[in-house]
């Protein structure tokens, strides 16, 4: 098209359009680029590629049958997307979980935030053409997948958690198994880093590349590690702490620009402070009860449906009318690997829910996107794409 | 040892299986991979169970230079005219794997956005079962694949291509013999008649001199 | 609480807003939507509020809710705060369904351009003075928005062709000061095919 440029001449850019089917655009993202040679003059996005409908299943089952739902909004971190479903309406019942169940998942939420970090860093490095990186990263996240088969039996989407506790205990050698995949992840960070660090072609690909102020960041609401890497340093782990996150030694990692570069070395940081939460936690675990006893919300074990009437009916209503939760909207947000991921939950008193909405973390930063990427080079939109980590599940539900 | 192998080699086989052989262990995949089973097929490419074993390695992202499309994950209503036409794009021998319930049958998003399965857009030769699938169900896939791709028949296809296209020649030519006799009637009546009129216009002048 | 109590009085006197007691967890206030404007202005800049992220826009349909009675939609605005103690709170606007429209608040906050646009897609509320105000996650042909609670579960709509996503490029370019002289041919097979897929006018 030929244009005519605020300056007053002319001008003669090409439209080009990237995705949805390309390798950097994760499938289901797609823009159209204005180009002049190689530099992005304008950019224009489109989602909705993967809508499927989160939010209208939600409302047909039972308050419990929502949870596989939540497991494939960002489902390279499943685990952790059970946990703030679940804390979201165990916060509506006000009941409160036992001690061992917090250890517990604090232990399997950094375990998945640590997966999803490497997973991100992972993609990026395969997008700027680092294979090393990417099959160093993936490494460690092959064992942290091993320990999900052994305590959930699957591999990816493992709905973990339940409302009012979790779907079972741990096994014996859980421990080891945690240290040791600890171990792994801290040995394949030093390599990673060596890649990186001194690597002139990483670095200039990535500094001064998408770099957004922490004002529009904001103004965008940004939350978890893109926005730590502009420099705030909000956490709500820390902010609004939550199954005794403050206890932890732990510290809040933050960049200076907010390009790709800090976005990218935030999330291995993190990496890093999980690591030493996991460890923290681990030694907090003790033995004990890991549901609330409370037959109209936890269903009582499968083995005391034999011997005791009242466990028979608390599962049966459990299974066909659903957990009651009481009428009333609440929004609560828990701090996933991605930033803060919201669910307002509106309930009219009956088993089922009446409206669940998801607030993804995705959504903001991609609607910032164009605005990250008009004056760069079309290759470097490939890197700031990879560096904010669009889950298309959790963009579109 | 040697002296054999300077002399000269002959293998006897038929050409339908050596082009299979050479079809089944090269299978270049396409990724059309939309949400969580994409991440395992990630998990499928790298070390632990490592899809280059089996020849599928080289994963290409353009539909012009793969053999397989792989389609991971939920299809969307707006997601199906993009699939579509990737697929028209393939060259062919091609085919299709459906990895996981979503792109099976549309799986436990029974909802107003999804496709109930890619069948009802594009023909589909294996399904896996599994949300996502597992890598080694992955695998099982391919090796049906591969079953499936030693049945067929490169010189039945050839054969039946060159039956269609022998027919398509036959209905050609008599379409053109029609229409050359045609011309030629024609042009003969057209003659006919010229010369009719030439007739009657020299008697009309030949009556006119006499009188 | 004592905090919520005191904006709470705040809100009350310049903006009329009520609590709504629906949320017995938070601190949700109810406002007309005459003053939604007003009010979000002032929970953004003010220093005794200062809620400066919003983080989301959630759309509700009431339509056969329990010992309900009002007007059938509501749209919610989920804010919180930067600073350390985080504080949240929710801002409640009914809507009733003849007379379906809340004023935009996309020039407050750069997000709610896309988060409006998704409750219009899904509910069909309309935000006036939005800037572009069209389908975010459903497709370009789709009648009628899916998530209110009369649209059945399983009615599918096909999708022909793929939207071009020129116009709105064209737009983006004409407001960042290009004007457009000339479209190029080669996309733009001819006029027929391309108003097919794109949006209606």
């Amino acid at each position: 098209m030929i244009v005519i440029n605020p300056n007053g001449e002319q001008q003669a850019l090409m439209p080009l359009n990237v995705g949805p089917s390309h390798p950097a655009t994760h499938g289901c993202l797609r823009y159209m680029a204005a180009m002049d040679g190689e530099t992005i003059v304008a950019c224009e996005t489109e989602i909705g590629y993967l809508h499927r409908g989160f939010e209208k299943m939600a409302e047909r089952g039972t308050w419990q049958q929502v949870l596989p739902y939540t497991d494939r909004l960002n489902y390279c971190s499943a685990i952790m997307n059970n946990i703030a479903y679940c804390r979201a309406v165990e916060e509506m019942l006000g009941v409160e979980i036992p001690e061992r169940t917090k250890v517990i998942r604090v232990i399997v939420n950094e375990l998945s935030r640590m997966a999803d970090h490497c997973i991100c860093v992972a993609a990026a490095a395969q997008d700027l053409g680092s294979t090393t990186g990417f099959f160093y990263l993936f490494d460690s996240r092959e064992k942290t997948m091993v320990i999900w088969e052994k305590l959930t039996g699957a591999r990816l989407t493992n709905s973990y958690s339940r409302i009012g506790g979790l779907y079972r205990d741990l096994y014996n050698g859980f421990e080891e198994d945690v240290l040791d995949v600890c171990n792994t992840a801290e040995r394949n960070l030093k390599d990673v880093h060596a890649c990186f660090d001194r690597n002139r072609i990483f670095l200039d690909r990535t500094t001064n590349v998408g770099v957004i102020s922490p004002e529009r960041a904001i103004s965008y609401g940004w939350t978890g590690p893109c926005l730590r890497a502009t420099g705030v340093a909000s956490d709500l782990r820390k902010d609004e702490p939550y199954y005794d996150y403050e206890t932890y030694d732990w510290n809040v990692v933050v960049g200076t620009k907010g390009d790709v570069y800090d976005r990218l070395m935030v999330r291995l940081a993190e990496i890093e402070e999980s690591i030493k939460i996991v460890r923290q936690a681990l030694k907090r675990l003790k033995p004990g009860p890991i549901d609330i006893v409370d037959p109209r919300i936890r269903v009582p074990a499968h083995a005391l449906a034999y011997q005791d009437m009242e466990a028979l009916i608390g599962r049966f209503r459990s299974v066909y009318e659903g957990i009651r939760v009481p009428k009333g909207e609440h929004y609560c947000g828990s701090e996933t690997a991605n930033g803060e991921l919201g669910f307002t939950l509106i309930s009219d008193g009956s088993g089922k829910p009446w409206r669940i909405k998801v607030r993804p973390p995705c959504l903001t930063q991609f609607a910032a996107y164009q605005e990250l990427v008009e004056g760069s080079m079309l290759a470097d939109s490939m890197a700031t794409l990879s560096s904010i980590n669009i889950i298309a599940g959790e963009l579109d539900r | 040892m040697t002296a054999l192998a300077e002399k000269a080699n002959i293998i006897t086989s038929s050409l339908d299986f050596i082009v299979n052989w050479g079809r089944k262990n090269s299978l270049w995949p396409f990724p059309y991979g939309t949400a969580c089973c994409a991440i395992e097929f990630m998990s499928t490419e790298t070390a632990r169970y490592d899809l280059s074993r089996i020849g599928s390695e080289y994963v290409r992202f353009t539909p012009r230079q793969s053999d397989v499309l792989l389609v991971a994950g939920t299809i969307t209503y707006k997601q199906a005219p993009i699939l579509k036409r990737i697929y028209e794009q393939m060259a062919e021998p091609r085919w299709v794997i459906a990895m996981g319930a979503c792109a099976s049958s549309g799986g436990f998003y029974d909802a107003y956005c999804t496709v109930p399965g890619i069948d009802h857009i594009i023909p589909v030769d294996v399904y896996i079962g599994g949300c996502p699938p597992r890598p080694e169900s992955f695998f099982d896939a391919m090796f049906q694949l591969q079953e499936k791709i030693q049945d067929e028949s490169y010189m039945k296809a050839r054969a039946e291509r060159v039956k269609e296209q022998l027919e398509m020649i036959k209905a050609k030519t008599a379409e053109c013999k029609e229409n050359a006799e045609k011309a030629v009637k024609n042009a003969v009546s057209c003659g006919v008649q010229t010369i009719k009129e030439g007739r009657d216009n020299l008697m009309k002048k030949v009556a006119f001199w006499k009188e | 609480m004592a905090d919520c109590e005191k904006l709470l009085a705040i809100l009350e006197e310049k903006f009329g807003a009520k609590r709504d007691l629906a949320d017995k967890w938070g601190f949700t206030v109810l406002v007309e939507r005459e003053n939604l404007h007003a009010l979000m202005l002032f929970l953004r800049d003010d220093q005794s509020a200062k809620f400066d992220v919003l983080l989301d826009i959630v759309g509700v349909d009431y339509l056969g809710f329990k010992d309900y009675e009002g007007p059938r939609f509501a749209v919610e605005y989920v804010l919180k705060t930067m600073k350390a103690p985080v504080r949240r709170m929710r801002v409640k606007v009914l809507v009733s369904e003849t007379d379906c429209k809340v004023p935009s608040i996309a020039d407050l906050y750069a997000i709610a351009n896309w988060q409006e646009r998704e409750v219009f897609d899904q509910y069909g509320v309309v935000f006036e003075g939005h800037p572009d105000l069209r389908r975010l996650l459903n497709h370009a042909e789709f009648e009628g928005h899916p998530l209110r609670k009369d649209y059945p579960a399983h009615k599918r709509q096909w999708l022909s062709t793929n939207d071009y996503l020129l116009p709105e490029l064209e737009a983006r370019l004409e407001s960042k000061g290009y004007k457009i002289v000339a479209r190029s041919k080669e996309v733009m097979p001819n006029d027929d095919e391309y108003l097919e897929g794109s949006r209606k006018v």
